[in-house]
């Protein structure tokens, strides 16, 4: 039926569309796009951010980068933020959802209780968190003692080992409340025949939910694994706020890094080698799920 | 109801862009920036703006806070000085930082300030080296910090009969005489600076003044056995008596433990006796210092001066201003009377010091004398070597294993290459 | 009588496990409010309670962050409704239009969402310099409206997309052009969509502190989450007063959030939930 529309205003019509995206994609290519080629340029040259001098370097930022330590070690707790936010957050916001889908009473009070430590900036809950690690004072290790078990308490936050899993804990708390909310409403919305009709054939809980349940729930999955792995790789206020990437840079992510060579450091240098790895890598983890959402909605117009 | 709606929302919309743009046309004084945003440190700054203001009142100045610390305010000037907005004056470091903005062409000389001032004669030598590029002065120092002193809980002191030691030898024996009494011995906090710091005095004890400077001018190389040797001096006198889980303190935490009597000691800026005093110490009474053993007759400092960024005529007149003000004694009377440290102003009236303070002034005149006041080390060196040195340091007292060594000497050493190769050090 | 009873005993292990679990999460913000009323010297002790709460704290904090809170608003407020806006222009075609372009420059615009904000500091602050928009709030409106455009655009999609094509049809049959039935029939239609969105970029605004802290310096224009920041990296934390401000700066996300769950919620489900 639409294929009727007659010509002359079917090219007006399209006149239309692209002077609509017209701003949006300049707004796109002056934001995006020119500092990330200005990004790639400055990569291979030395620039101390404050001369007008630049001087060419060629690879020597990436060889420099793949030979030092750190760096490796900022990739590799991106990863490991990358398997905790996958994770973690979303199955316990999953449990939380599946705690609270059967509650009659009570619920939007302990809704709102989740999902409270999402809004608050990252500069704030890294200030509580940094307080609750303190190594005497803190309330963590004030609770352990009180129960006995002080000898057990470690060094938060000063700890090489274990730095990096401290500021999980906090990111923990605060991002919780994101997959919970989305798992509520996706449990809302399931079809309840499906269900029932399981249970009816003698499915115990576990298995209803397993078969039934959570694969209905895919759509919600989606969302909370996309926007995780978005998450991991653009990961910096809380890190840098909690820790600045230390002690002795255990741990850093790719982003404090590239912050501290740049601005600590004066090295603009390697810092855009950095960020030129960042991109890259958020590139490889985070596509799949762009290319998820930018179908599927194409499926829902055609 | 929704017509309703969206027209509030345009007067809110409205009121608020009269609001938001109304400010920027306001900033016509010259701006003084700095990082000494609350306390203390905001009413020296502020005392020394409103001295300044008074005895030049045709150019003005106000003091604008750059939150964080020295990597935020570098980070913001750098913005202004690429985008052509910078201050008329700002709080710098001293050394490399200052020669940094000087190689950018960023910097205004101020000799004739400086000569006004009669900067050569008013400041300590070793403090003149630092606030001067290739003999041009460019920056005026405000206070000076001395990092080379070990504070302790005077209690502590007394009740175990201890003197303060003067040999590193001393110092150990002292530790373990109070870890044999389940006391911590030396406080310490987390982050780049406090552990290098404690570095200097096993590093100076072990290559002496002249190997001091060699380091700051990319002479002397990491691998040196007489470097090893001051770490492993740092190792046995200071890591292996720190206060557990010193890393997951900042240096007010560490503070806390002097006061609260976990730990005896603990060698910091003299800032911690401001904060001791904010607990509830009296100076001489409750806390006192002696000097860290192993540096001998020198002292280490660490400075805040005011540097000045190309501007304006009316800019550079007003920081002119401003400079010579901030190095008159009353000036820096007024600054350091509030900030807890000692005037670079050597001529500033002593009796604005607390006990902590003479005592330090003295040691100060004594080592001017013997021109052995020292710049902190990580201001001499290429910002980056400085980083580094701190961050390894810090990596060696969490984990002083002979691995680690090696590995700290690997990695310092190879950064110094890189950085001799591009001529990166200088001559202070 | 009986099942009623073996109903609450069902429910009730339910019932404790939530609120121990409520319990956990309210204990960071417990603890920050009891330090933010004590002197420093009772600080140290976590579990007392201050023997006199003290406002003191509260005063240094609103004195540090209290002008910043107008900062944020006059950031936010336009800010949102200018990030919407464009969200909802770039969505109107791409839900439009039909065949490959149409895709491909959807997946383009998405793309921006890999771009880990730190990436485009640098280059971003001569840009705003050489537009004259440094340390302006209207400077963080075009930055936060242009860096919003991947995820208002996503969102905004979605939701033109569940709207019924027929409705459209109907209007170019009514001889309304394309930009007269956006303006006059889609938006109107869509302020749920619109709202939630508005809702979690208010959000995002809000606590945003890099674009923030790159692009402003002065009081005129920091926001809270700066303010916040400062006190945290300064070399010397006084907890008392830097809780106080924490928990000032977390107020008005919250009283948000309270005041407008629903649009919260759909704000998080990415705009496709009838």
């Amino acid at each position: 039926m639409a294929k009727e529309k007659p010509a002359p205003y079917e090219r007006g019509i399209w006149v239309v569309y692209l002077l609509f995206l017209a701003l949006p994609v300049a707004f796109f290519l002056v934001f995006y796009v020119y500092p990330v080629i200005d990004t790639v340029l400055t990569s291979f040259q030395r620039w101390n951010g404050l001369s007008p001098r630049r001087v060419d370097v060629g690879w020597r930022n990436y060889l420099a980068l793949f030979d030092d330590g750190r760096f490796w070690n900022s990739l590799l707790n991106n990863v490991r933020w990358l398997v905790f936010y996958l994770f973690v957050p979303n199955a316990v916001g999953l449990g939380l959802a599946l705690l609270l889908d059967r509650m009659t009473k009570g619920q939007s009070f302990f809704k709102i209780i989740y999902f409270l430590p999402y809004t608050i900036p990252p500069v704030a809950v890294a200030a509580i968190w940094r307080w609750l690690y303190e190594p005497n004072a803190g309330l963590l290790t004030s609770t352990l003692s009180a129960v006995g078990l002080g000898a057990l308490a470690p060094n938060w936050l000063g700890d090489p080992a274990i730095s990096t899993y401290s500021v999980m804990g906090a990111a923990l708390w605060w991002s919780v409340g994101f997959s919970f909310i989305v798992y509520y409403a996706g449990l809302k919305n399931l079809p309840q025949e499906c269900i029932e009709a399981a249970r009816i054939d003698g499915a115990n809980a576990w298995q209803a939910f397993w078969k039934v349940t959570f694969p209905l729930l895919w759509p919600s999955t989606a969302i909370a694994l996309g926007m995780s792995s978005v998450d991991a790789m653009r990961l910096f206020d809380i890190v840098w706020a909690m820790t600045g990437g230390g002690p002795a840079y255990s741990s850093d992510v790719l982003a404090t890094q590239m912050y501290d060579v740049a601005f600590g450091r004066l090295n603009m240098g390697e810092a855009s080698a950095i960020a030129v790895c960042l991109l890259v890598a958020a590139a490889i983890v985070v596509m799949p799920f762009i290319v998820f959402m930018s179908r599927r909605v194409a499926r829902g117009v055609e | 109801m929704s017509r309703h709606f969206s027209r509030a929302a345009l007067a809110a919309v409205g009121a608020l862009v009269a609001l938001a743009v109304q400010p920027a046309a306001a900033q016509q004084a010259s701006q003084i920036w700095t990082y000494w945003g609350s306390g203390a440190e905001l009413a020296a700054i502020q005392s020394v703006i409103d001295l300044n203001n008074k005895a030049h009142a045709d150019t003005p100045v106000e003091h604008v806070v750059i939150p964080g610390n020295t990597v935020e305010l570098r980070r913001q000037l750098q913005t202004a000085l690429l985008g052509g907005t910078p201050p008329a004056a700002y709080q710098s470091a001293m050394g490399y930082e200052i020669k940094t903005f000087v190689d950018a062409g960023q910097l205004r000389p101020i000799a004739d300030v400086w000569n006004k001032v009669k900067g050569d004669e008013i400041f300590p030598t070793g403090l003149q080296r630092v606030m001067k590029v290739d003999g041009e002065p460019y920056a005026i120092p405000l206070n000076m910090h001395v990092i080379s002193n070990i504070f302790y809980n005077k209690a502590i002191f007394e009740k175990y009969q201890i003197t303060p030691p003067t040999t590193m030898a001393e110092l150990a024996a002292v530790c373990e005489k109070l870890e044999a009494e389940k006391i911590g011995c030396l406080a310490n906090g987390g982050g780049y600076f406090w552990s290098l710091y404690n570095f200097y005095a096993p590093l100076v004890s072990v290559v002496g003044v002249d190997g001091y400077f060699q380091i700051a001018r990319g002479e002397m190389s990491f691998t040196d056995p007489k470097f090893k040797q001051a770490l492993e001096l740092y190792r046995d006198t200071y890591v292996k008596h720190y206060l557990a889980n010193w890393s997951g303190k900042t240096w007010a935490q560490g503070g806390d433990d002097v006061f609260a009597g976990r730990a005896a000691m603990m060698q910091i800026g003299d800032w911690v006796s401001g904060y001791l005093k904010d607990l509830g110490f009296k100076p001489g009474e409750d806390y006192d210092y002696f000097p860290a053993p192993g540096v001998g007759k020198a002292v280490l400092i660490q400075v805040d001066a005011i540097a000045t960024p190309n501007g304006s005529e009316t800019s550079n007149a007003a920081a002119d201003n401003f400079l010579t003000t901030a190095a008159s004694p009353e000036a820096q009377g007024a600054f350091n009377l509030h900030k807890g440290s000692i005037a670079a102003n050597l001529k500033t009236d002593p009796s604005i010091y607390d006990y902590i303070g003479q005592k330090t002034y003295a040691t100060m005149q004594a080592a001017e004398s013997d021109n052995a006041v020292l710049p902190n080390l990580f201001f001499l060196l290429p910002t980056e070597l400085g980083s580094e040195f701190g961050a390894q340091i810090e990596r060696f007292a969490i984990d002083p294993s002979d691995e680690t060594l090696a590995s700290v000497v690997e990695k310092l050493e190879s950064v110094r290459v890189e950085l001799v190769d591009q001529g990166a050090f200088v001559t202070w | 009588m009986s099942s009623r009873l073996s109903h609450i005993a069902v429910r009730s292990p339910r019932y404790a496990a939530a609120a121990v679990i409520a319990l956990l999460f309210v204990v960071p913000i417990l603890v920050a409010l009891n330090t933010s009323l004590k002197t420093p010297a009772e600080i140290v002790d976590v579990f007392a309670l201050p023997s006199a709460p003290q406002l003191e704290n509260y005063r240094i904090a609103w004195a540090q962050i209290g002008r910043s809170f107008l900062n944020s608003a006059a950031i936010t407020i336009p800010g949102v409704m200018f990030s919407v806006a464009i969200g909802a222009v770039a969505a109107f075609p791409l839900a439009q239009m039909k065949g490959r372009a149409n895709r491909v420059i959807y997946f383009i615009l998405l793309t921006g969402m890999l771009v880990p904000y730190q990436i485009v500091q640098i280059p971003l602050f001569s840009l705003m310099r050489q537009l004259g928009l440094y340390n302006t709030i209207p400077g963080m409106w075009l930055v936060h409206a242009a860096y919003g455009v991947p995820i208002c655009t996503f969102f905004m999609r979605n939701f033109f997309a569940s709207v019924p094509r027929s409705l459209f049809e109907a209007a170019l049959l009514d001889g309304c052009g394309p930009a007269r039935y956006f303006f006059s029939v889609l938006l109107p239609a869509s302020t749920s969509g619109l709202s939630a969105l508005a809702i979690i970029q208010s959000r995002a605004i809000w606590n945003d502190l890099l674009f923030a802290m790159t692009l402003t310096n002065s009081q005129d224009a920091r926001p809270v989450t700066v303010e916040l920041s400062a006190l945290t990296s300064s070399l010397q934390i006084q907890y008392g007063p830097l809780m106080a401000a924490t928990l000032l700066s977390i107020v008005p996300v919250v009283v948000a959030y309270l005041l407008f769950q629903k649009a919260f919620v759909r704000g998080m489900l990415g705009g496709s939930s009838k």
